[in-house]
């Protein structure tokens, strides 16, 4: 279906045809009540008596329906008996028809979909704050959905997939989703999503298409220039075009993250065990993560090791990690049933054909150290990684997920990584949205130097362990305006400093701090977060300016406590100052005139 | 120690007790009620009231409108009662007290519920 259907129009269209069951009916009510009134009845003391209008009405009634109640109030006389029997059979017959009618009519597909329009559109008004589009709810939009509403973030699902809306309306989720089955790229299924509302924040495409992507990309850039867009897309073509529309756009390729992911591993291990942990990744527990620092995690889960990699199947996740490899002077076999391919990116080994037992010896799997099965068939990819442990039991296996579905099998695989595109585009669109300032904050980490580099991450992630324990780390930006912060822009506003370290004090008992670490405040949020307006790690005597905008990772319920305390003034000047402040207007007045009361 | 919880403390618990104590006795008997201990719980219910004016927070606001149903329903049983006294000359009798004594029972009821949150933010704050 193209356009949208309106309500009103609609239900114009089936009310009109309503008109004439309606019509036939109250035809054949009017004739029968009306010869039942006419019609002479039972003869009693030489009176003929008639039936009233409303008996009359009441008659046929229960006569049309096939109710039947019998001959009310008195018997009938043979006349009216005779007309009776022509009642009956007309009205009921009449009765069928047009109930029948309005009932098809009501059913009628256009119609039904126009009602659940309006009541898409319904709900989405009564989103309060600040909430999001989802534009496809496949793999990944499911993924997101679910990390969305752990986040507390009210989300608009669009989705063509009728099964897929369906799916979604049978979740659980702890803020509204409400979801409506169309096409995301005509702009007014995104206005009836909410686009042009002040408190949508965000738009993601997530389509499995990459023409509606672009498409939804550049609706949504005319039409709110505000919201941030975030789209999947796997083509280069589309990042050129993209990139130059708008500063909020921000482009995921789910194999450029993994292949960045992979190098970060092999290169970068503290960085990529951070970031493991971070998003919450099987296997890399705050537990864990304080063993790898010790140095004593067993080796059997470890990072990719440097030396030979095979690559089964040279697609977009092959070519990405060739890439990255090659670019860090790794040596890589590449395995791939398309011959010819070999001269266009100098692959210093390229073996034609299937990834089998035979070709797997060709590539050279007794010296290699790793492989990464990354074709788009998981049943190929789960046979590579059985060939390959069969003939070198050390190998560090990357495989490819393609389906959700398959993940038991993939589980039991005993894999070293598991990539599946839908969850790596997934968690990066979710940090994208929920912090943004991850990405800066890791390109300053990259750019340590590296003398201090290894103490300052491993000081870092000590202190985050220590400070998490064994819960998930919970993210939490805050932007500090009136509506999340009402307290400390009160206090801001009147010209008082406000410290960090004061806020982050608990405010059970001041002398202790909450379990949050802020990792980076950055002073201008509008304008992308260039590198002088990034603090990273702030110290306990940052002063809080109005429009900061903060990351902090820590416990939940650390930050709970925060978010109250930054909206109740008078747990915040106790943290500030050690003191109750006055609370009615009797001790207001009192401390003002004899100040040594106050305490 | 803060004097501000102490005063606060002191009337809103004084106000219950207070009320509690005229509540106290047989519903409609006259004898078990002392007029100047209602005037007591309705003076002492209004200061409890006044110092809870002021208060930003969130609890401080359910904290005045339970004072605020207290106030509401001491009024309504001392104008009732002064009605029945002296204006119509009913006197007390027991349908008069019952009634007194309910309303007085309702107030009594929301200076619990004030207590009761009293209790439970200083519980929470822990400090």
């Amino acid at each position: 279906m193209a356009a949208s259907l309106e309500i009103g129009r609609v239900g114009a269209i089936i009310l009109r045809q309503m008109r004439r069951p309606i019509m036939s009916l109250l035809v054949v009510y009017a004739v029968a009540v009306f010869g039942m009134t006419v019609i002479p009845g039972k003869e009693i003391d030489g009176q003929t008596y008639y039936m009233s209008l409303f008996h009359a009405f009441y008659f046929i009634s229960y006569t049309a329906t096939t109710t039947g109640f019998g001959e009310i109030p008195d018997e009938f006389s043979e006349a009216q008996r005779i007309w009776a029997i022509a009642c009956l059979y007309v009205s009921v017959i009449a009765w069928f028809y047009a109930i029948g009618a309005i009932i098809r009519l009501i059913q009628n597909p256009y119609f039904r979909l126009a009602l659940a329009e309006r009541n898409f559109a319904n709900s989405v008004e009564r989103i309060i704050g600040p909430f999001y589009i989802l534009c496809g709810f496949g793999d990944t939009g499911s993924l997101l959905a679910r990390g969305l509403s752990d986040a507390r973030i009210p989300t608009v699902v669009l989705e063509a997939d009728e099964a897929r809306v369906q799916a979604l309306t049978l979740r659980d989720y702890k803020v509204p989703m409400p979801g409506l089955c169309a096409d995301a790229s005509i702009p007014i299924h995104l206005q009836e999503a909410g686009l042009e509302r002040l408190n949508c924040k965000a738009v993601i495409a997530a389509t499995n298409n990459e023409e509606v992507n672009l498409r939804i990309s550049a609706i949504v850039s005319l039409l709110n220039s505000n919201a941030m867009i975030v789209t999947r897309s796997r083509v280069d073509v589309f990042e050129e075009t993209l990139s130059s529309w708008s500063r909020n756009l921000h482009i995921v390729d789910p194999f450029k993250v993994f292949a960045k992911g992979l190098s970060a591993a092999i290169f970068n291990p503290v960085l990529y065990m951070f970031n493991e942990w971070l998003v919450g990744a099987p296997g890399a527990t705050s537990a864990r993560l304080s063993r790898w620092l010790d140095g004593t995690l067993e080796p059997r889960v470890r990072v990719p090791p440097k030396g030979k990699w095979i690559i089964c199947g040279y697609g977009r996740m092959g070519h990405e990690a060739h890439e990255m490899l090659a670019k860090n002077g790794l040596k890589v076999a590449v395995i791939d049933p398309h011959p010819g391919r070999s001269d266009e990116d100098g692959l210093s080994q390229y073996v034609v054909g299937r990834t089998t037992a035979k070709t797997l010896r060709n590539a050279g799997i007794e010296d290699a150290v790793g492989i990464l099965a990354g074709t788009d068939d998981d049943g190929h990819n789960l046979g590579i990684l059985l060939n390959a442990r069969a003939l070198n039991p050390n190998l560090f296996v990357i495989v490819r997920q393609n389906r959700h579905a398959n993940e038991v099998a993939f589980n039991k695989a005993n894999a070293d990584i598991i990539m599946q595109p839908s969850l790596v585009t997934a968690r990066r669109i979710l940090l994208t949205l929920i912090a943004p300032l991850l990405k800066p904050f890791f390109k300053l980490l990259l750019r340590l130097p590296e003398n201090i580099k290894e103490e300052f991450m491993n000081n870092l992630l000590r202190r985050l362990v220590e400070t998490v324990g064994d819960e998930k780390p919970h993210l939490l930006t805050l932007d500090i305006n009136d509506e999340t912060s009402s307290a400390v822009v009160e206090l801001l506003d009147r010209e008082e400093t406000v410290l960090l370290g004061d806020v982050l004090r608990n405010p059970v008992d001041r002398e202790h701090y909450i379990d949050t670490v802020p990792l980076v405040v950055c002073s201008e949020p509008s304008q992308n977060c260039s590198d002088t307006a990034i603090q990273v790690l702030p110290g306990n005597d940052y002063a809080i300016n109005k429009g900061d905008q903060l990351l902090l990772c820590g416990r939940e319920k650390a930050h709970r406590l925060f978010d109250s305390t930054l909206n109740n003034e008078y747990a915040l000047h106790y943290l500030r100052t050690g003191k109750e402040k006055p609370r009615g207007f009797l001790m207001q007045w009192l401390v003002k005139r004899y100040p040594p009361l106050a305490g | 120690m803060n004097l501000e919880k102490v005063i606060f403390g002191f009337f809103i618990v004084l106000a219950l007790t207070l009320n509690f104590g005229f509540f106290l006795g047989k519903i409609e008997n006259p004898e078990h009620h002392n007029v100047i201990e209602l005037f007591a719980v309705v003076v002492v219910n209004f200061i409890a009231t006044g110092l809870k004016l002021g208060d930003r927070s969130h609890i401080g606001a359910v904290l005045l409108a339970t004072s605020l149903v207290a106030d509401l329903e001491l009024i309504a049983a001392s104008v009732y009662w002064t009605v029945a006294v002296h204006v119509t000359g009913i006197g007390l009798t027991s349908e008069v007290m019952a009634s007194i004594i309910s309303l007085t029972g309702g107030a009594l009821l929301a200076n619990v519920i004030s207590v009761i949150m009293l209790v439970s933010e200083t519980l929470m704050s822990r400090r």
